[in-house]
């Protein structure tokens, strides 16, 4: 990452108009290239000093085309324009085989009878700058991007880091390319001289801004992009590249042009300050994916979330987040999409964790209808931290940690439910049927009665036979409890549960909880049944006669 | 003579781990390795629940719940499938550390063993309580191998009705009705035996 700051750069200069700019060039050769009458303001001076940074223009020229896939078959995109549609462009295949840029589709299908064609998607394309935008954020920390086809990034402040600006922009070139896309890239002080430069094509790398102009100079007014009569008229008065248009004078450029024709061009020489605007990539990670076709394969749909969680790896990892809550939507034709949501104990980004409970809930899940396109959608992110490994002169055996279990209680929790996987907890309470409560694992809250807990954790070994001995003094509790006590029916007066019980101890009377809406009074016996298995009986004393219940089992 | 290596010893060849102390030292003396079977299935045969199963288990699960020296930390326990519900403050007086246990209650019997497997094999818990529904010989021998994969213990809760069936785990106890006395109907380097009023 670079260490530039992350706030746009922002005007020195009050007013971006020529007029408002006082100071006078005094230096020889521009009073001789302004040609201007005395009275008129000339071009403000250019401040080495203010232009620190450097701009790195990526120019996608065949974005249409690249931002629909690649094709190994000819293949042309179109784009209709007065009722005709126009093949805009063709990938190399194609333009083999004549097919050139502006020719009428019916003309390209005659000469490819196999061409692929489709129609200029924009929002594909925005999608796709934004994707490479994203990517260009671990360049440097300042992107920004210029519709329809271009990247900025400034760049100053990652040279050190990548070796130059030799070795970034080759770092930069191979990645595009890597990802399939033909861009050219230029470098220069001022972001609209890149981006000029980036349109003409010139791979040129220019560092010092007393360059720009020379540079400048012989490139087409076409890579300006104004409007065509603009160029027209320029064209008219026989200007037809920059250097030209440089040698207008300054007032007569600005009234038949407009003063923000000028400002460009004042930009561009870095004679004013040209503000920009970061891109900031949105915190929650979406992404999708159209298939070619319907698909139905469940190995193939698998290996097209994989990809899909592979990018949200790299998502979260450059901002050293994680997320704890993914969607997945499979859109059909016919149908409404299906859903399939994920979560985890613990934040986590690591594709093959992701993919391991995908991989366990998609088992489960029916798709009613061939899948067309997957999304993937991230919940809130959070910061995560890496953990360290263990160095290998450590002898001591890696703790279990915590995160184990998590991943344990997540893959668990995936295909069975997520209420049937918990933990549990003392809650400090006399009913015997709110003294615990369920808990979420990896949950570090202590419990409330933890005296003895306290104890046994830090105490000698002989604390533990010290309780354990002092259990005789405890209120016997089951180790087996029912959810819902269990009426029980009597025999003389006696609960009957495989026969008539024996009441061994007791009783132990609890009555409290008045003062919420569930107080009890019972009387809790330990009882034995003739085949001797000991068993938490308790009479009701709320009701007259005293019903019997079976609470528990000593187990 | 013995010290002559071209003899071959029985004994020796079973390279077996020392057991697991069950904290009753009648039963202790009965089974090979002085305790329960380390990384191995364990079957417990009983007529109903509640005749005595978990107090024979309780002092081995709590001394695995806790921290037993600086390098080994505190255990997890997994309940997969409990017919009841295990009592907290119970467990506590037993000494086991409640934050260190992981009750999974599966919807469908086949679900059963597949959480015990997921959770004998993932290496996180040292000890994993499953109460399957049915257990044949091929399902047996998958908990055995998970639990050896994972450096687990496992404990099935079975009917009576299972004992004529034939099964993979290192060990095999029948409680009586009551759950004072034991069977020892199988145990892997040792041999059956008949412990009466183990908790003496």
């Amino acid at each position: 990452m670079s260490t530039s700051d992350k706030s746009p750069v922002m005007p020195r200069e009050a007013a971006p108009t020529p007029s408002v700019k006082r100071r006078r060039s005094v230096k020889p050769e521009q009073q001789a290239l302004t040609l201007a009458p005395v009275m008129q303001p000339g071009p403000p001076p250019l401040e080495i000093d203010a232009i620190r940074r450097l701009w790195l223009c990526i120019h996608l020229p065949a974005l249409p085309l690249e931002a629909l896939g690649s094709a190994d078959e000819a293949k042309a995109v179109f784009e209709e324009c007065k009722g005709i549609r126009r093949t805009l462009l063709a990938n190399a295949k194609a333009r083999s085989a004549g097919i050139r840029p502006g020719i009428s589709i019916n003309a390209a299908l005659a000469l490819v009878p196999t061409l692929l064609l489709e129609e200029r998607n924009q929002h594909r394309e925005t999608e796709t700058l934004k994707k490479l935008a994203g990517w260009a954020e671990k360049f440097t920390s300042f992107v920004c991007i210029e519709a329809p086809s271009l990247l900025l990034l400034e760049i100053a402040g990652s040279l050190k880091l990548f070796g130059g600006v030799k070795a970034l922009r080759q770092h930069i070139v191979a990645g595009l390319d890597s990802q399939g896309f033909h861009a050219a890239v230029a470098i220069a002080p001022t972001p609209l001289a890149a981006t000029w430069l980036a349109r003409a094509g010139r791979k040129v790398c220019i560092l010092d801004a007393r360059n720009l102009r020379g540079k400048l100079a012989p490139l087409s007014i076409a890579c300006l992009y104004w409007p065509d009569s603009v160029e027209a008229s320029l064209k008219g008065m026989g200007v037809s590249c920059i250097g030209e248009a440089l040698r207008l004078p300054r007032q007569g450029f600005a009234r038949r042009f407009g003063a923000a024709r000028l400002l460009e061009l004042d930009r561009a020489l870095g004679r004013l300050p040209d503000p920009r605007v970061n891109y900031r990539a949105p915190e929650r990670f979406a992404a999708d994916c159209d298939l070619q076709e319907e698909q139905s394969d469940s190995e193939l749909l698998l290996n097209v979330c994989e990809e899909l969680l592979t990018r949200l790896e790299n998502f979260l990892l450059v901002r050293q987040m994680a997320v704890q809550h993914l969607l997945f939507r499979f859109f059909h034709l016919q149908s409404p999409a299906t859903h399939l949501a994920l979560g985890c104990v613990q934040a986590d980004r690591a594709t093959q964790h992701w993919f391991d409970l995908l991989k366990i809930k998609f088992e489960r899940l029916s798709l009613p209808a061939p899948v067309i396109a997957i999304q993937l959608r991230a919940g809130r992110t959070q910061y995560c931290s890496a953990e360290t490994e263990t160095l290998p002169f450590n002898q001591r055996a890696k703790p279990q940690n915590n995160l184990s279990i998590a991943h344990l209680a997540e893959r668990l929790s995936a295909r069975i439910g997520d209420e049937s996987v918990h933990g549990i907890a003392m809650v400090a309470e006399h009913r015997p049927q709110y003294a615990w409560r369920r808990q979420d694992v990896c949950n570090d809250v202590p419990h409330c009665a933890s005296m003895p807990d306290y104890r046994l954790q830090h105490g000698s070994p002989g604390l533990l036979e010290e309780i354990r001995r002092n259990n005789s003094l405890m209120l016997q509790r089951p180790l087996w409890v029912l959810e819902e006590p269990r009426l029980l029916a009597t025999e003389n007066g006696l609960p009957v549960c495989d026969g008539i019980l024996k009441l061994i101890d007791g009783p132990e009377r609890l009555e409290t909880g008045w003062w919420d809406d569930d107080g009890i009074a019972r009387d809790y016996f330990v009882a034995q049944n003739p085949k001797g298995v000991h068993l938490w009986v308790y009479r009701d004393r709320k009701e007259k006669g005293g019903r019997w219940f079976l609470h528990g089992m000593f187990g | 003579m013995l010290a002559n290596p071209r003899i071959w010893q029985g004994q020796a060849g079973e390279q077996s781990l020392p057991g697991l102390a069950s904290g009753y030292p009648k039963l202790d003396r009965q089974l090979p390795g002085g305790g329960w079977p380390q990384n191995a299935l364990t079957e417990i045969l009983l007529e109903h629940y509640g005749s005595g199963e978990l107090k024979l288990l309780m002092p081995a699960l709590a001394h695995l719940s806790r921290p037993r020296d600086d390098a080994t930390e505190a255990g997890w326990i997994t309940w997969v499938a409990p017919p009841f519900a295990p009592y907290p403050p119970a467990l506590e007086q037993w000494g086991v550390n409640l934050s260190r246990v992981l009750i999974v209650r599966p919807k469908k019997p086949s679900e059963t063993l597949w959480a015990a497997e997921q959770a004998l094999s993932s290496g996180n818990c040292a000890a994993v309580l499953l109460w399957p529904q049915a257990l044949d010989d091929a399902a047996s021998r998958r908990l055995q191998l998970a639990a050896e994969k994972g450096q687990s213990w496992g404990i099935a809760f079975r009917s009576l009705k299972a004992r004529s069936q034939p099964s993979a785990a290192a060990l095999r106890i029948r409680l009586s009705a009551g759950g004072t006395d034991l069977g020892i109907l199988k145990s892997r380097g040792g041999r059956p035996a008949i412990v009466r009023d183990y908790a003496d």
